[in-house]
């Protein structure tokens, strides 16, 4: 099964599942910190049951882990597995750019 | 929905999930919501999540938790149907009232305004397809929507009122005659033979030149007709590679004309704002470059009287230059650290506050205005970055003497706007979208 496969099977929660992986992949953080994060990075407004909706599925995926609680927070990393999803699906957003400058003969700061 | 309903009505649905997702994700969703401003959207997904995380064979569905979801059933419709049956009719009405009002789906992204008139246009959206729409703004607690129209975003008024500029999708410029601004029709689109995605625009201030610009180059159109427009000529901004390579880092696109006209300024190129003469604009060229900053520009304007320049960068400090001689302008002010007191009301983050980064990568929004004086400058600081004691925006004045240098600076306003804030004409009116709403409201400073 291919990357889009594994995403795909995350139905509706597959792009909250990327921006997370992607807020994850420079240090573990906790939920707040990740809806922060997203927000800074992406202009995404995540709401609380999308993101856990999502962290559920990528923890039972083996894509991310909860490490040990800090009072009430608990902080989430990215695993090796979820490294590597992350890398394949970022190569396939990749070839999807280029092919969509090739085809729209946008000069995006080319 | 009132932010305090919402979040008992999001706390209570955290105990309608099932039980063993309740021990594994409660605790932490709790304090999640503790720090989040709650909304009807948060309700929705709360509630989608309850019921998804019930269909799901991974947790027990457990009778309690199924109780709870339709005890929350009951309730929502309990209060959603007299509700309904009492705010229908007014909801009609104001729908009539604000039918040109956009559809909401996202916020105010920018507004030009037209004075003399009274016409403002507004674009929502972040993608380059907005929607625009022609508001009478003779009082801007008031504003009537008048039209709108599929133009696409940024848009520029014509200081008469009579001819919007948008960029399209497809990133060429558009022209639309408002003369009449409750029937706004397209009359042409620019084509420089270029093609390249345009990114700002701005009309000069007698209206009869129209600077349409893209990273490296500017489009000088003669707008005598503005059904045919004519291209007066190009200005090339330089851009450099950064020293070891690697990409070039863009500043973000803004263009201005100085009050008399005779000035352009443009944060296209790299790093840098250039300032053009256009006094002949079919022989306009370069007066000088403001470079080597370390910082992007994000913003900036002309003061009143046309002697001083201030500007925002992408940071969040505040520079100040003079242009007595607009060949050599001179930095009179620097303000930095404006983040850190926008995020900090005492200036200094609490021992349990991590400092904002130097090299966050968060979205900035910024405004910057002159008041009509030119005794003030107010800045807007909206960054996307969260805190716990972040608010969502920081207004700050600063008196400015006749040098352009800054006296110290005092905080106008808190949590007021969302997303990309407007200063309209007069310096003292915020324009915006508040906090989880995608309306726009104009907020008068003090």
């Amino acid at each position: 099964m291919g990357v889009h496969g594994k995403f795909d099977d995350l139905g509706r929660f597959a792009d909250p599942s990327l921006l997370i992986l992607t807020s994850l992949s420079d240090g573990p953080k906790h939920g707040y910190a990740i809806m922060g994060d997203i927000a800074g990075f992406s202009g995404v407004r995540m709401e609380p049951g999308t993101l856990y909706g999502a962290l559920s599925r990528l923890e039972r995926r083996g894509w991310v882990r909860p490490l040990a609680t800090d009072e009430r927070r608990r902080p989430y990393e990215i695993t090796a597995a979820g490294q590597e999803i992350l890398a394949e699906q970022v190569m396939t957003m990749q070839q999807i750019v280029r092919v969509a400058r090739l085809r729209t003969a946008m000069a995006w700061g080319a | 929905m009132r932010p305090g309903l919402a979040g008992r009505l999001s706390r209570f649905l955290v105990g309608c999930h099932p039980r063993r997702w309740r021990e594994r994700y409660g605790e932490e969703m709790l304090d999640v919501l503790d720090q989040h401003h709650a909304t009807a959207r948060t309700v929705a997904s709360l509630w989608a999540s309850a019921v998804s995380a019930q269909l799901d064979p991974a947790y027990r569905t457990d009778r309690l938790s199924l109780a709870r979801l339709r005890r929350a059933a009951l309730i929502s419709a309990a209060i959603a149907a007299p509700l309904a049956l009492v705010l229908a009719p007014v909801g009609y009405g104001m729908w009539q009232d604000s039918y040109w009002h956009p559809a909401a789906d996202e916020p105010l992204e920018t507004a030009a305004f037209s004075p003399h008139t009274g016409l403002m246009v507004t674009a929502f959206g972040e993608a380059i397809d907005g929607t625009d729409v022609v508001w009478d703004v003779t009082d801007l607690s008031r504003p009537r929507p008048l039209s709108q129209f599929e133009g696409g975003q940024p848009v520029a008024l014509s200081p008469d009122g009579r001819t919007v500029a948008t960029i399209t999708y497809h990133g060429q410029a558009a022209l639309w005659n408002v003369t009449d601004p409750r029937h706004p029709v397209e009359m042409t689109t620019l084509s420089d033979g270029d093609g390249t995605q345009l990114e700002e625009l701005a009309f000069s201030p007698d209206g009869k030149i129209l600077a349409a610009a893209r990273y490296d180059r500017i489009f000088l159109w003669d707008m005598a007709r503005p059904a045919r427009p004519r291209l007066l000529g190009t200005l090339d901004a330089p851009v450099t590679a950064p020293e070891g390579g690697g990409p070039i880092p863009f500043s973000q696109q803004d263009l201005a004309f100085s009050p008399d006209g005779t000035v352009l300024a443009s944060a296209t190129g790299t790093d840098q704002v250039t300032l053009w003469n256009v006094t002949d604009p079919a022989r306009a060229y370069r007066l000088a470059t403001i470079s080597s900053l370390g910082d992007f520009i994000q913003a900036f304007t002309f003061s009143p009287r046309g002697n001083l320049l201030g500007a925002v960068t992408y940071h969040g400090a505040v520079l100040v230059y003079s242009l007595a001689n607009p060949a050599r302008p001179a930095r009179t002010a620097t303000v930095s650290s404006l983040l850190t007191r926008a995020f900090f009301p005492s200036g200094l983050p609490r021992p349990s506050e991590t400092p904002l980064c130097a090299a966050c990568s968060g979205l900035g929004n910024y405004a910057v205005a002159f008041a009509p004086d030119g005794h003030t400058l107010t800045v807007v600081v909206d960054r996307e970055e969260m805190s716990a004691n972040s608010g969502r925006d920081t207004i700050f004045d600063w008196p400015v003497t006749g040098s352009g240098t800054l006296g110290a600076g005092t905080v106008a306003a808190r949590d007021v706007a969302d997303f990309q804030p407007v200063i309209a004409p007069g310096g003292r009116t915020v324009v915006g979208s508040p906090p989880g709403s995608h309306a726009w409201h104009a907020w008068p400073l003090p």
